[in-house]
């Protein structure tokens, strides 16, 4: 005697169920599909949408999620912050990097004269904020500019170039437009972050210090969520002093927007494995009218109700796992695809991604032992000599 | 009056048993296997209720050959069920080797029943999917003794002059050649009683010969009782007993070999 055949000899509920299973193979193959339909829709979804979630988490992630921008509110008299305010802030905050910003639109003036409109920042230091792509910003920055990535690539501007630049021509100062010209010591690297300028000076080149916007860049998001509602708290007692601007409110909205949608395609998929589960019930009951005589053979020769109930609910299960083994194979290649179009990666899944994927499983099994409760009932509540006689 | 389908003294029986029943017929519990009191059984049907069983006696000693027979409806599959210990009587009591049958509980009955009863049909029932020898050892794949449970299915199986088919599924086997598969599957539990429901129903005479004798040779030497319910008279002529039932009720054992005659 084989040493196989004794080690299947210790499970014979479940060599009788595989048994059982094996001799009507279309029936199971069906019942064994609609399960695998149910798991790859819920998977396939649920993986799918947790890899465009962490995409779009990513992307808003790169745009300065982490950050808050904190401006000038309605009610604060003057409509910039100074030294003081700058203090306040610093103190609001905690350990983070607080960079104060002066925004405004200047003029560059090109060769032939003929004037264009661009963004400048002044700062302290772009590096607190910004990679240097090329060149090299001096230990002592003074009367030198560095310039976005993009406006470098559209204008053709390399280290070295020198810039004019003058403030905008409007009907007022018209008269203190000063030219300047600047060399260009730095070009950006390529960032997605949100409120970026074309142009970036040292804040000692600004006529005054009166700086337009703060920006308090922290760890992640829920640390930004964090300093945001310190300084709302501080700050905004009765009266808007300060517009507390952060990401993280869009990030929640996101999550919840996509958790929503996920959720919903997933309550979608269940439903597939519902009726999964009632085409299990259904081959069930046929399997167990198809054998009733057989189950009488069983009752009377000594297998108990219990016996003929497990027996039953080992086969439904295996029709559950045997589709849910094909099923979450497919679903994680789809989720593979999606994987490498929303992550740049077929293997990135995420934590989320790899639950919906074991989820589907357990879903699926589950779904098809519950099918197999009431046809196992059924069948091991027969009069075995009712079923024996006809 | 009832009768016992019991022995009367009168007839043919081992003179141990002969002993033993004459002096205490009602608790000879160490040698009946199955005894019955007035028993009745009673189905609801819609708003009636029908009495499948109208008060009968009977008990089963080892290696009896007791043949039941009676029209359709007569009662005969309720009988069956009762010594099956697939059902229990709405009054009256049988009892198991002593035991009311009515204190076990659904499981102890089907522990009880495996022990003790071995059940042929007249389709056989072997399972398709499954060999000779598979089928034989069906029963006690749950035992998880697979060794032993081998060795007894291959022993029975010879015994019943199957020792070239072991491998063999069902449908390359003659209906007779079924019959012995079913009979060694009802014996891999050494039971007390076998219970065969028209074991020769779907077999030619000749062929039925030879199962009877099987069953002969069986009572001999495994020491098991037969009890067969059956339409053919020829079955009841072997038997050493045979009980007519009609209509519930078991009439006269002469009469009911007339009768049984009669059906053919």
């Amino acid at each position: 005697m084989s040493w196989l055949y004794r080690i299947v000899g210790l499970f014979p509920r479940l060599v009788i169920a595989r048994r059982n299973i094996s001799r009507a193979k279309a029936r199971s193959i069906l019942a064994a599909a609609s399960i695998l339909i149910g798991v790859v829709a819920i998977g396939a979804i649920g993986a799918g949408g947790a890899a465009f979630k962490q995409s779009q988490l990513q992307n808003i992630q790169d745009q300065g999620a982490t950050n808050v921008f904190v401006s000038p509110g309605l009610d604060m008299e003057q409509s910039h912050f100074d030294r003081e305010d700058l203090k306040a802030i610093d103190e609001t905050v905690g350990p983070a990097g607080v960079v104060a910003t002066k925004s405004k639109d200047m003029e560059i003036v090109k060769q032939n004269d003929s004037r264009e409109r661009v963004s400048v920042t002044y700062l302290d230091d772009p590096r607190a904020m910004y990679e240097i792509g090329r060149g090299e910003l001096p230990d002592n920055w003074r009367r030198s500019i560095v310039v976005s990535h993009d406006y470098a690539i559209d204008r053709g501007i390399a280290p070295g170039d020198r810039i004019t630049l003058a403030p905008e021509q409007d009907a007022e100062s018209e008269a203190a437009a000063a030219e300047r010209t600047y060399r260009v010591v730095a070009v950006l690297q390529e960032t997605q972050s949100f409120g970026s300028s074309s142009i970036y000076l040292p804040i000692e080149e600004a006529e005054n210090r009166h700086y337009s916007q703060v920006r308090i860049m922290t760890r992640s998001t829920d640390r930004a969520e964090a300093v945001a509602d310190a300084l709302r708290d501080r700050f905004n007692d009765r009266k808007d002093k300060v517009l507390v601007f952060e990401l993280t409110s869009l990030v929640r909205l996101l999550k919840q927007v996509v958790n929503g949608i996920n959720t919903f395609l997933v309550g979608l998929g269940s439903i597939s494995l519902l009726v999964a589960g009632v085409s299990i019930t259904n081959t069930m009951l046929m399997a167990v009218i198809k054998r009733r005589e057989e189950i009488g053979v069983l009752r009377a020769v000594g297998y108990g109700k219990g016996d003929i109930v497990r027996i039953l609910l080992i086969e439904s299960a295996l029709l559950g796992i045997l589709g849910s083994a094909v099923g979450v194979v497919i679903a994680a290649v789809v989720a593979a695809v999606a994987n490498s179009v929303f992550l740049g990666n077929p293997f990135a899944f995420t934590p989320s991604a790899f639950m919906y994927l074991v989820g589907a499983v357990a879903f699926g099994v589950f779904t098809s032992l519950l099918a197999g409760v009431y046809p196992a009932w059924r069948a091991a509540n027969e009069r075995p000599i009712e079923a024996l006689r006809g | 009056m009832a009768p016992d389908i019991s022995a009367p003294a009168e007839t043919d029986q081992p003179g141990a048993d002969r002993e033993e029943d004459r002096q205490s017929p009602r608790d000879a519990g160490n040698d009946v296997i199955i005894r019955g009191e007035s028993v009745v059984k009673e189905y609801q049907t819609g708003a009636q209720t029908v009495q499948a069983l109208k008060g009968i006696d009977f008990s089963i000693q080892p290696s009896d050959f007791v043949a039941i027979v009676g029209p359709s409806g007569s009662g005969k599959s309720t009988l069956l069920n009762l010594l099956g210990l697939l059902d229990v009587p709405t009054r009256g009591t049988v009892r198991l080797r002593g035991t009311d049958v009515s204190t076990f509980s659904d499981g102890d009955r089907t522990t009880k029943r495996k022990h003790t009863i071995g059940f042929v049909f007249q389709s056989f029932y072997l399972i398709p999917t499954l060999t000779a020898l598979e089928n034989v050892e069906m029963p006690r794949m749950l035992d998880r003794t697979p060794k032993k449970t081998r060795e007894r299915a291959k022993q029975l199986l010879r015994r019943v002059g199957l020792g070239d088919r072991l491998d063999h599924y069902p449908d390359e086997l003659s209906g007779g050649q079924k019959q012995r598969v079913a009979i060694a599957r009802s014996l891999i539990n050494d039971p007390a009683i076998l219970l065969a429901d028209e074991p020769t129903g779907n077999l030619d005479r000749e062929t039925g010969d030879d199962i009877l004798e099987l069953f002969d040779e069986l009572r001999a030497e495994e020491n098991v009782a037969v009890v067969t319910v059956t339409h053919d008279a020829y079955v009841a002529e072997e038997a050493d007993r045979v009980v007519n039932l009609v209509d519930g009720e078991i009439t006269d054992a002469d009469e009911a070999e007339s009768n049984g005659v009669v059906e053919q």
